[in-house]
């Protein structure tokens, strides 16, 4: 939740990547994720990941961040993907001392192949989110053909995320003043749970309130079941028909040089 | 619980075509069943629900876990499809924004905490109330946990990419506990909306109960 704000920070720096149209982000990340996740090659996924790092780049943020938040969100991908060489099938080129482990080639392979996988996918979401805001990203999905009502819902939320996080931090922040610490061992933990389970009670009733005085403040405003949102006519211009060009041909160019070349 | 992508081979396109139409039902029950001033409700709670997911909670054996919330939003709105809304919006927004759960994996996710939580939250709690109101939400709400992680197990064995009984038994033995917690949680907070704003609790939750006019 902390690096909420610093995403939307990121988001909203000025750079040639921010400066293009949602969609056409959207798509290509989303091209890019589709590749990635049916590729077999890892050395296919490892250019793809160099094109990624070259977009991150472009958007203007500082690699330290982005490896940062690809490092936060691999360790599930990564742990799936370590355990993968001790029990796929195949040749075994190694036993361990007890002799019921043991690492197979193909176990090796594919256990590389899905990290490689994950990082190209987290990578993409890194990148879309780092040069495309989370209004900007809702709106394109809408302009894309995402159900109003849906839309709406995600708009509405993306706009209270910040204001839940302010309240979660408001109320640890309280807890901390009087020294309350969750991960404190010197307390009993059934009491640090009931704690826990007071602050989510708290956050959870003042989302209910925030909910009816959002209703009430958008009713003042004309809000009706039959409102709809207003979305600016963004257009797409020649910079952004290239990126999605550019995307294209190198996932097209990939797809050829692993079926004629590799 | 999150499934990032890459793991679950091809069958990602089921779990996407399961979980659109679920959210397009649940869009639909939206529309049907809750009057205007639910919808920003909705959106609301579902920002909550993204700030609780992100409150840590220590588990016992030194790692931490988050609560999931499908059970609580699904016993709360009277019905599974509150929380297969709510919990694709987080889903959604926490892939996109986060990472956090993959995108082709969105599918495979709206399955296990929206779809499996929801249904098993809601349907485990109706057809246990009988029992007492505090065992029946707790045994629903860590039935909701315990039971999307063995899909999520059974998920990834079918990909290929887990094995079954291995993913069952250490999928199933971590959420045992997580669902502990997550049950403990979600007793408490009805308890406490129930204390501070009882008349937000829908009456088969509610410990008051509506006086015959």
């Amino acid at each position: 939740m902390k690096g909420l704000v610093e995403i939307d920070r990121e988001a909203r720096k000025e750079s040639f990547m921010n400066n293009l149209d949602g969609r056409i982000k959207l798509i290509s990340a989303l091209l890019i994720i589709v590749y990635a996740v049916t590729s077999s090659n890892i050395l296919i996924l490892g250019i793809m990941e160099i094109y990624l790092i070259l977009l991150i780049y472009l958007s203007n943020v500082s690699p330290k961040y982005a490896l940062k938040r690809i490092a936060l969100v691999l360790p599930f991908g990564g742990f799936m993907a370590m355990i993968q060489p001790f029990f796929q099938p195949g040749n075994i080129i190694w036993t361990g001392p007890f002799e019921w482990l043991h690492i197979t080639d193909y176990g090796l392979f594919f256990g590389a192949l899905l990290l490689a996988r994950v990082t190209v996918s987290v990578t993409s979401v890194v990148f879309l989110s780092s040069a495309t805001s989370m209004q900007d990203l809702v709106a394109s999905a809408q302009k894309l053909g995402v159900p109003y009502q849906l839309a709406m819902l995600l708009n509405l939320t993306v706009r209270y995320l910040f204001f839940f996080y302010d309240q979660l931090v408001n109320i640890l922040n309280a807890q901390s003043t009087r020294c309350f610490d969750i991960f404190n061992k010197k307390t009993a933990y059934k009491w640090r749970l009931r704690k826990v389970g007071e602050t989510i009670t708290m956050m959870f009733i003042r989302a209910f309130e925030q909910g009816e005085n959002v209703y009430i403040s958008m009713v003042c405003r004309g809000y009706s079941e039959n409102t709809r949102m207003y979305q600016e006519k963004g257009k797409i211009d020649f910079k952004d028909y290239a990126f999605l060009s550019t995307t294209v041909l190198v996932i097209f160019s990939l797809q050829l040089v692993t079926m004629f070349v590799i | 619980m999150h499934v990032p992508d890459g793991l679950l081979g091809l069958t990602w396109p089921i779990y996407i075509i399961i979980a659109a139409v679920a959210v397009i039902y649940s869009l639909k029950w939206a529309s049907e069943n809750l009057d205007e001033r639910n919808v920003p409700l909705l959106a609301v709670l579902a920002a909550g629900i993204f700030a609780i997911q992100a409150m840590n909670v220590p588990i016992p054996w030194g790692t931490s876990g988050h609560m999931v919330g499908a059970a609580l939003i699904a016993i709360i709105f009277v019905s599974p499809w509150a929380a297969v809304l709510v919990l694709s919006i987080v889903l959604i927004l926490q892939g996109f924004i986060y990472g956090d759960g993959g995108i082709t994996a969105l599918g495979v996710n709206i399955v296990n905490m929206g779809i499996i939580g929801g249904f098993v939250g809601f349907y485990g709690y109706k057809t246990l109330k009988g029992i007492g109101r505090i065992p029946a939400i707790f045994i629903a709400a860590w039935a909701a946990t315990f039971l999307a992680s063995i899909a999520c197990a059974v998920e990834l064995s079918i990909a290929g990419t887990f094995p079954l009984a291995a993913g069952v038994a250490s999928m199933g033995l971590y959420h045992a506990v997580i669902g502990v917690i997550e049950a403990v949680i979600t007793v408490v907070v009805i308890l406490g909306i129930d204390r501070v704003r009882p008349d937000l609790l829908p009456d088969w939750i509610s410990s008051r109960k509506t006086e015959a006019v």
